[in-house]
């Protein structure tokens, strides 16, 4: 628990800022392994305020995904939650009854999954699926129920409502199934919605579209939105806070501008440097970041990135870096040497 | 199922209606899906020629199917008689029209509980999984491991022949292979990414069994337990003909094979009319299921809807 009593404790030191909505606290799973478990989410803590809008960025398999569905208990049922406290509008997940957390799904906290073919149901006509989510949640007919989906599919911009709600996936458009996922997770009017790489799937005008969707919908309903991906630009466009994962860590968090003008972490630096800018000089290279994410069957007995850093020195291969303020109370890092990294940020 | 009237009513209404049209022109291709495989009309035209002779019997036979005479027993071909009569001078044809009741009865019962109690069976252990799984895959593995007519025949035998044990016997010779398809469906349907959304989105583990699991995994499961309804008719036949499954006087095809036997050399008629009636049935049920494995056949759907 030391590194996150470091993190609430300088979140909770910050004047007037209210209550973090979402709250997880040295959240941490693992699933069996050949020899020994194996983590995939490694102590994270990270908070969510009312109405934000929090990026989770980091790499395939930095735990991003797995951090979400172990809050939500909906974990595949391998991983288990080893330590960690999530909590959500005052109240411990973690020490919820499988009823008394299902009537949270869904209603107060809700997810968008990356694939929206996939994600629907396809023996069912999309206006169908949503009824049921209202039926689930609510004390409500069939016909009611109906209605009120027919206004969901409105409110996402679905051309059409009263016909294309007897529609099947498949007679839906990529952009449009991921709508139609979006009204299914805003049924209920959730504090949290939970994005999980929503765009990854649909060509680049339609993420945009979705992206607007999205951030109207959170500013109408007065949801946060924590949107996980691995699209930097779409971070710098609509996050307020951004977190960086790295092998099942959080080893950045800070407001996103920031973050973006002086990283405090070597990772993330990295990261930004594999970004194509406009206004780089013809012909510049791309700098990959060496190496290869650690092994989680056997990761690095210090912190997890040294050994494909650029800036690592001796000690770093010893110990695990807590998130320690970088300076703000705001701007969290894992890098004890933070200080030395944020000036070795290209502009 | 109509669109709200209030406010902007025309408009909700031209939706509505043409939502209406939208919905006929889906039923129709529904329609085509299945009219365009000329295996399942043949199976189902077949079947449904079987249930009208099953349903109109007592009008259609021409004489009493347990009615004995003992001045005309085993009389040959005849306007009276088309197909003779056996031993007691009974009506072959009657007994046959009559004997397709029991059929039909015996294939409708075990594919309505097999499919039922299967797909439920089944569908909890793949969907549950762990030790819930193991518990009934392995009873169901007990099951399987024994060869379905041996098992109908010791139910059977133990609860005394009637239409019910036959039934009931059949049912449980056979639920575990619709069980253990369903299970394999399931196992492929659990990790698909609309269960894990259901799951976030507040379902009960019940409701996405059924709502979720089940429905996609029913076109498999319908053509197995359509499948069975042949097995199930043969068990049936084979159970009568040993003289455990339908007691006479009450005709089924079992039966009537059974009875023709003592005059096979002089009256093979009687063996051969209701050996061919199984034969029918059994190839009319197959062609069926194997019909509807095509007809609902996901990717064979995606091509109707892509011309339409």
């Amino acid at each position: 628990m030391s590194p996150n009593a470091t993190v609430s404790a300088t979140a909770s030191a910050v004047p007037a800022r209210p209550d973090p909505i979402l709250s997880i606290r040295g959240l941490s799973t693992a699933i069996a392994g050949p020899s020994g478990p194996i983590t995939l989410v490694d102590g994270v803590s990270l908070s969510v305020m009312p109405g934000e809008t929090l990026a989770i960025v980091g790499e395939s398999g930095s735990g991003k995904t797995m951090t979400f569905l172990a809050a939500l208990g909906i974990a595949p049922p391998a991983v288990r939650t080893t330590a960690g406290q999530v909590m959500f509008d005052g109240v411990d997940l973690m020490a919820l009854d499988a009823r008394a957390l299902r009537a949270r799904r869904g209603a107060a906290i809700s997810m968008v999954f990356q694939d929206p073919l996939s994600a629907l149901n396809p023996v069912f006509p999309v206006g169908e699926q949503i009824v049921e989510v209202l039926r689930a949640h609510l004390p409500i007919g069939r016909r009611e129920a109906r209605e009120r989906a027919i206004a969901l599919l409105e409110r996402v911009h679905i051309p059409d409502p009263h016909r294309r709600c007897d529609d099947y996936p498949h007679q839906f458009s990529g952009g449009m199934r991921q709508r139609a996922l979006i009204a299914m997770a805003i049924a209920l009017g959730p504090k949290v919605l939970i994005a999980d790489e929503p765009t990854t799937a649909l060509d680049v005008t339609v993420q945009a579209q979705i992206l607007e969707l999205l951030t109207q919908l959170r500013e109408e309903i007065g949801m946060a939105l924590v949107l996980i991906t691995h699209d930097l630009g779409l971070v710098a466009r609509h996050a307020d806070r951004v977190a960086v994962f790295y092998a099942g860590r959080v080893v950045e968090q800070a407001r996103a501008d920031p973050l973006f003008r002086s990283p405090r972490h070597p990772y993330t630096v990295s990261l930004f440097r594999t970004i194509p800018r406009l206004d780089s000089p013809a012909g510049a290279a791309l700098v990959p970041i060496a190496g290869q994410p650690p092994n989680l069957a056997a990761p690095p007995a210090g912190c997890p990135f040294a050994p494909r850093c650029y800036a690592v020195r001796e000690g770093c291969d010893t110990g695990r870096p807590p998130l320690v303020p970088a300076p703000l109370a705001d701007h969290l890092s894992a890098c004890p040497h933070w200080e030395t990294i944020g000036a070795e940020v290209q502009p | 199922m109509t669109a709200p009237l209030p406010p902007p009513a025309a408009e909700a209404a031209a939706g509505a209606a043409q939502a209406l049209v939208d919905r006929r022109a889906r039923r129709r291709a529904l329609v085509r899906r299945f009219t365009g495989h000329p295996s399942l009309m043949i199976g189902c035209a077949i079947l449904v020629l079987m249930v009208i002779v099953a349903l109109a019997a007592p009008w259609i036979a021409p004489y009493s199917p347990t009615k004995t005479s003992l001045v005309k027993t085993l009389l040959p071909m005849s306007w009276a008689h088309p197909l003779g009569t056996d031993q007691f001078g009974r009506d072959v044809l009657s007994r046959l029209i009559h004997g397709t009741r029991v059929s039909l009865l015996v294939a409708f019962w075990v594919v309505t509980l097999s499919l039922v109690i299967g797909t439920l069976v089944g569908g909890i252990a793949g969907f549950a999984g762990g030790w819930v799984d193991r518990v009934i895959s392995v009873a169901n593995d007990i099951l399987l491991a024994f060869p379905g007519f041996l098992l109908a025949l010791a139910i059977v035998a133990a609860r005394g022949s009637s239409l019910e044990s036959v039934i009931l016997a059949v049912s449980i010779a056979y639920t575990p292979r619709v069980a253990a398809v369903m299970r394999s469906v399931a196992l492929t349907i659990r990790p698909r990414a609309f269960i894990e959304a259901s799951h976030s989105l507040g379902m009960t583990p019940t409701r996405i069994l059924l709502r979720h699991v089940i429905p996609n995994a029913l076109p498999p499961v319908i053509v197995i337990a359509t499948l069975s309804a042949a097995s199930a008719i043969l068990a049936e036949a084979g159970l009568s003909f040993l003289g455990l499954g339908v007691q006479p006087p009450i005709p089924t095809w079992g039966n009537i094979i059974s009875d023709g036997q003592a005059s096979i050399t002089t009256n093979p008629l009687i063996s051969i009319s209701s050996g061919l009636c199984i034969a029918a049935m059994v190839v009319a049920l197959n062609l069926l299921g194997d019909g509807l494995r095509d007809a609902l056949d996901p990717q064979m759907r995606r091509q109707t809807a892509r011309i339409l």
